[in-house]
């Protein structure tokens, strides 16, 4: 092991390798031209190179499990199984026309959903597409800010997904508990199911105890739940500083918590409060939405300004203190507020860890495109899948690539079942509204694939935009249901 | 996690690299782990 100090002296170097009482060299990379070289500028940043010289992994994310395996596979001469990707791995050979094949579907999310509906329509009704979740309704995720702010009742936002029925797909209201991909076995708490395809839409789910003092502290913003809790502290209110803290990245829907801030903002006005109130917001990212150009952050932050939100870049979240309610970070720099609002840490399903199916990064690793995972015939969507753009980032985790990755391996099972070749592709488009409050929206849209950056247009708030996404809303739910 | 410096660049799995600049030879028989820090 290595480790190389960015922008450092040797003799700070020194200094902290003593401090840490470390055994392996570490070494100064003063002018930082080894750092700019090998990585996209974040730290701390890990690279395994084999004896060969070949990297293993290349990631500024941090997964322990994810790494361990990796190193004991390199030294035990097994090719890591993370670094396997469906470019690695043989094709599979389109299956025959004939027969009857069984398609499952992990999850009754955006993703799910739309693959699930978009298959049966392609497909003849001797084919099988199972749908299993442990959840008996679709919950229409990006609605939960309208429950913060008293718009929206849960019944509204809530889908049941035995509806999926009436077009002829199976639903299994199921706990799932094993995926083997090598016996092509699905086991929920009541039964064992074989697939011939299998579409991973479990998404990403949120651990809010794995923040310390996060439940005795903090209202989860991504939870139902937690949104009809927020509704009420914000009625409860009588002034004060309301924050809004990230506390790690990634997390699902890169405007969330900056719509979230700007729909407290506005409510706090409209209840004659707001000159007695001061909203902050805490994120460890360097601007909103970091992985489009500084253009649509600076828009953002512009955005926050000029409502009088206080904005705070680069607020590495540790713990919180529920005693003095402070939030501390990384530097051991506290804040102080008198109701937090919180992004909780994101976590990719433990069955989907413990089936094997996830990469260094933690999430599963798939081609951009196809959406193929490393196992034939085995696909993952949405956002249980970390995909790499040519900017070194990783894509957002946001429903509306979800829905556009379902409707590619839609298509390609679809053509695969038929005996074809699928010219079908995912090419990185994204679009989302930004709610400002005041009943209005911005709308951000670009491609996340473009090389060498992600390439995004916002349009300024307006009216007209918060009711073209309350029709989309209307819209989704009525059309995938 | 924190940003230096915003950039495109990076290597990714699969590539090779040459860790000659830190004093140890390709195909030296050995993995390395290389972790980039720095004290904030």
């Amino acid at each position: 092991m290595v480790c190389l100090g960015a922008f450092e002296t040797p003799d700070s170097c020194e200094e902290w390798r003593r401090e840490y009482a470390l055994e392996v060299p570490v070494l100064p990379d003063e002018d930082g031209t080894l750092f700019r070289r090998l990585t996209s500028g974040w730290v701390p940043w890990s690279i395994l190179v084999g004896a060969d010289g070949k990297v293993v992994f290349s990631e500024n994310e941090f997964d322990e499990e994810g790494f361990s395996a990796a190193i004991a596979d390199l030294l035990a001469g097994r090719r890591p199984s993370a670094a396997a990707t469906a470019a690695e791995s043989p094709m599979e050979p389109p299956s025959r026309a004939s027969g009857s094949t069984t398609t499952v579907v992990l999850g009754g999310g955006i993703g799910g959903v739309v693959v699930a509906r978009r298959l049966r329509a392609r497909v003849g009704d001797g084919h099988r597409i199972i749908v299993i979740d442990r959840s008996e309704s679709h919950l229409f995720q990006s609605s939960l800010l309208w429950l913060l702010n008293g718009s929206r009742r849960e019944d509204q936002i809530r889908k049941p997904l035995a509806r999926l029925r009436r077009h002829g797909i199976e639903f299994l209201n199921e706990e799932i508990i094993g995926i083997d991909v090598d016996r092509r076995l699905v086991t929920t708490a009541r039964a064992t199911h074989p697939f011939d395809y299998l579409v991973v839409a479990l998404g990403a789910r949120t651990a809010p105890e794995s923040a310390p003092g996060f439940t005795e502290m903090a209202h989860d913003l991504y939870s139902a739940d937690g949104c009809r809790d927020i509704r009420d502290a914000l009625r409860r209110f009588r002034g004060g500083r309301v924050g809004v803290v990230v506390t790690s990245i990634p997390f699902k829907c890169p405007a969330a918590p900056y719509e979230a801030a700007f729909l407290v903002e506005a409510l706090l006005r409209r209840r004659g409060i707001r000159d007695c109130c001061e909203v902050h917001l805490y994120t460890p990212e360097h601007q909103p939405m970091p992985v489009a150009e500084a253009s649509v952050g600076a828009s953002i932050v512009d955005m926050l300004a000029a409502r009088g939100i206080h904005y705070h870049p680069l607020f590495t979240f540790e713990r919180m203190r529920p005693g003095t309610k402070e939030i501390v970070d990384a530097e051991g720099r506290s804040e102080r507020a008198d109701l937090w609002i919180a992004v909780p840490p994101h976590r990719v399903p433990d069955v989907v860890r413990s089936a094997g199916l996830s990469g260094v990064s933690g999430w599963i690793h798939v081609d951009p495109e196809t959406l193929r995972t490393g196992h034939p015939r085995v696909y993952a969507i949405g956002d249980v899948t970390s995909i790499r753009l040519p900017s070194g980032k990783s894509l957002p985790k946001a429903g509306v690539f979800a829905h556009h990755e379902a409707e590619v391996v839609a298509a390609e099972i679809a053509s695969q079942i038929r005996g074809e070749s699928s010219s079908a592709h995912f090419a990185g488009d994204g679009a989302c509204w930004v709610e400002v409050g005041g009943g209005r929206a911005a709308f951000a849209r670009g491609n996340f694939y473009r090389d060498p950056e992600p390439r995004m247009r916002v349009v300024a708030p307006s009216r007209l935009r918060h009711w073209a996404k309350v029709a989309f809303e209307r819209w989704w739910l009525w059309r995938w249901f | 996690m924190k940003v230096l410096e915003e950039s495109a660049g990076g290597v990714e799995a699969g590539e090779s690299i040459s860790l000659a600049d830190l004093g140890r030879p390709a195909g030296g028989g050995r993995a390395t782990l290389l972790v980039f820090w720095k004290r904030l």
